[in-house]
């Protein structure tokens, strides 16, 4: 199906950020570790999230694009859930960095939930 | 009496549409209380509750979705994939349409060359309701048996008389129907096999012409390939058509069993750049021929326009039709007679055709079954005079070597498929040749899904079809005592007793 340039772009930026916060985690990034053990997830909550991230941004860049922004619309509401109740809008004196990323992931793959809403298996033809 | 077992939909889609909310909060507590794992949940059900919000509140077109909510849309996703579900789980062995799995089987098997010796009985209905052939007391040897042969264009005494030598021929399929990889398998398969295929209404057969097979040009309504700006006949394109030494009939296509009265359709999504070149056509819409040649209004006008495609091609010409009116034939045959001028052969399709896309209703409604029309073709083209100037040729899901003697027995001359060789080829019936995602590479143009059509081992399989059906063709011939299948007529036929159906083919013939 073809799509506007903007949603293509919105999958490119999301992808790149999501490959990006899954090798930091990946990685052991101390600031990724900080945060998980805060959650008290680490390291398989770290590793798990990291999984989950890899294979959304695939799926981003992949035909199947729709399910990639559903799985990573979902990771995004829990990184949201995790900083409101327990991490706070900072992390670590990062002024925001960290949560301000998050918006602009959420922000994407919101935009390319919605325009690719028809895409989505089983029930893409009900929206 | 309910059955016991009975789901109130109403009051469980309540309950669950409530549910979600608190499980939603629940697994929300548990996250910040005991682990941030539930926090999964929570996510799950957030975009639950989202969605069934969207589908109650937010959409109107699904009643039941606006009524129940997320419960309801299991019936969606369940319905959806039903018709997968029955075939791969449910269907018995014979109750798919068109062809049902006992059908295929036997397509697949011969195609593979592999023994079809079938054990302990027959799968099918056999009763006093079914068309039978009679076998004879007295089996034909099989040594003494002429070899098959119709001679197309012999009542003309065209220097061009074209031999058909196998008893089945490749039925009209477009290049656009069909993808190039199916094409060329075909057409190799053809060459193989030695017999003719039809090129279908796709304008220049590029692809058919590329393997050295035996062809017949289709002129569909829309005359691709041989048409000017206007829709009327560019003769010198004809012409050097016919020309081509791999061509060797025409066939008009005044219309096909699948949508008798209504032009040939090729859906958008199968109009690639060549195709649009090869016919002449746009990108990006569908393509949609005439119902009707614009030279053919009447009897006249169309005997007249088949002479002068004789004419121009000088090739054995033919036309294609699905029979509706018997009088209207009648009436055309008269006109023949009237101005001595009779197509080489005439194909006959049956009502239960194929296509690559029709709308629904001319598929399931209109046009006469092969087995009603052909015995009525039969008897006009007799009592006008008519039978031996031309050949008749039958198609309408002649997939097997019974059905290809009954039509034989009712009036053709040579069985035509389109589908069996589809199926040579291994399709699996997926009925999405309109859609250009047929998963087995065969009504696709997606390089993708042709990579798994490798057209020397399905032209092989092409050929070994067709070797099976020549050979059980044989065999029943001489179980039925006849040495030529020139020989079989009706009284070669068991024909159930009268239904209790009237019959306006009496009448209007
Ligand atoms: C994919 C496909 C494409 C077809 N294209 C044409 C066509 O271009 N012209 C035509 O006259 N018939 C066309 N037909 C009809 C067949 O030539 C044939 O008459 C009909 O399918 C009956 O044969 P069958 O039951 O063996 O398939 C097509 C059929 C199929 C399945």
């Amino acid at each position: 199906m073809k799509h506007p340039l903007l949603t293509r772009a919105a999958q490119g930026i999301a992808a790149m950020l999501l490959l990006m916060a899954a090798a930091m985690k990946f990685l052991g990034d101390p600031g990724s570790v900080e945060v998980f053990m805060r959650l008290g997830m680490d390291p398989a909550g770290r590793y798990l999230i990291a999984a989950i991230e890899l294979m959304a941004a695939m799926l981003l860049l992949s035909p199947f694009a729709a399910l990639g922004s559903v799985i990573a619309t979902g990771v995004m509401c829990g990184a949201i859930i995790a900083h409101v109740t327990q991490l706070g809008l900072v992390v670590n004196d990062d002024g925001g960095r960290l949560f301000g990323m998050l918006v602009v992931v959420l922000v994407c793959v919101g935009y390319v939930l919605i325009s690719r809403r028809k895409e989505i298996p089983l029930i893409g033809n009900t929206l | 009496m309910t059955s016991t077992f009975a789901v109130d939909l109403e009051k469980t889609s309540r309950t669950a549409n409530v549910g979600i909310v608190l499980l939603f909060l629940l697994f929300g507590a548990a996250g910040i209380r005991y682990s941030f794992y539930f926090h999964f949940f929570t996510v799950a059900f957030f975009f639950l509750i989202l969605l069934n919000l969207h589908w109650r509140y937010g959409q109107r077109t699904h009643t039941l979705l606006a009524n129940f909510g997320f419960l309801a849309q299991t019936r969606y996703i369940v319905e959806s994939i039903g018709p997968e579900f029955r075939q791969y789980l449910f269907a018995s062995d014979t109750e798919e349409r068109p062809f049902s799995r006992v059908e295929r089987a036997e397509v697949y098997r011969k195609a593979k060359g592999i023994d079809s010796s079938e054990a302990f009985g027959t799968l099918l209905d056999f009763g006093d309701k079914e068309l039978k052939l009679r076998h004879s007391f007295y089996p034909a040897d099989k040594d003494d048996l002429d070899a098959f042969d119709v001679a197309v264009g012999a009542a003309r005494g065209l220097d061009t008389t074209y031999h058909v030598r196998r008893p089945i021929m490749i039925s009209a399929m477009s290049y656009g129907a069909l993808g190039q990889n199916a094409v060329r398998s075909l057409a190799r398969g053809a060459k193989l096999a030695g017999t003719v295929m039809n090129t279908g209404e796709g304008g220049y057969p590029k692809y058919h012409l590329m393997e050295g097979c035996d062809l017949t040009f289709q002129m569909g309504t829309a005359k691709f390939g041989v048409r000017t700006e206007d829709g009327h006949l560019d003769e010198s394109k004809l012409a050097a058509l016919a020309a081509l030494d791999q061509i060797k009939m025409v066939e008009i296509k005044l219309s096909q069993g699948a949508k008798p009265g209504k032009g040939g359709l090729l859906p958008k999504e199968k109009v690639t750049d060549e195709i649009a070149e090869l016919r002449g056509v746009r990108l990006g819409h569908d393509v949609i021929s005439p119902a009707h040649h614009v030279e053919c209004t009447c009897a006249a006008s169309t005997v007249e326009f088949i002479g002068r495609i004789q004419q121009v091609s000088g090739l054995p010409t033919g036309i294609k039709f699905c029979l509706g009116r018997p009088d209207e034939l009648r009436a055309m045959v008269q006109e023949m007679g009237r101005q001595d001028t009779f197509p080489d052969f005439i194909t006959v399709d049956g009502g239960e055709g194929g296509t690559g896309a029709a709308p629904k209703s001319f598929m399931d409604d209109l046009g006469l079954p092969l087995f009603t029309a052909l015995p009525l073709v039969h008897r006009i083209l007799q009592e006008e005079g008519a039978r031996d100037r031309l050949v008749v040729f039958a198609a309408g899901k002649l997939v097997s070597p019974g059905r290809q003697l009954k039509a034989l027995s009712l009036g053709a001359d040579v069985a035509y498929s389109a589908r069996g060789f589809l199926l040579a080829l291994g399709c699996i019936q997926a009925l999405q040749c309109n859609r250009n995602t047929c998963p087995v590479g065969i009504t696709t143009h997606q390089a993708h899904l042709q990579r798994g059509l490798d057209i020397e081992d399905k032209a092989q399989r092409v050929a070994n079809y067709v070797g099976a059906l020549h050979h059980d063709h044989v065999e029943l011939l001489a179980a039925m005592g006849t040495t030529s299948s020139h020989r079989l007529s009706e009284k070669n036929m068991y024909l159930p007793a009268q239904t209790t159906m009237p019959s306006p083919d009496k009448e209007l013939s």
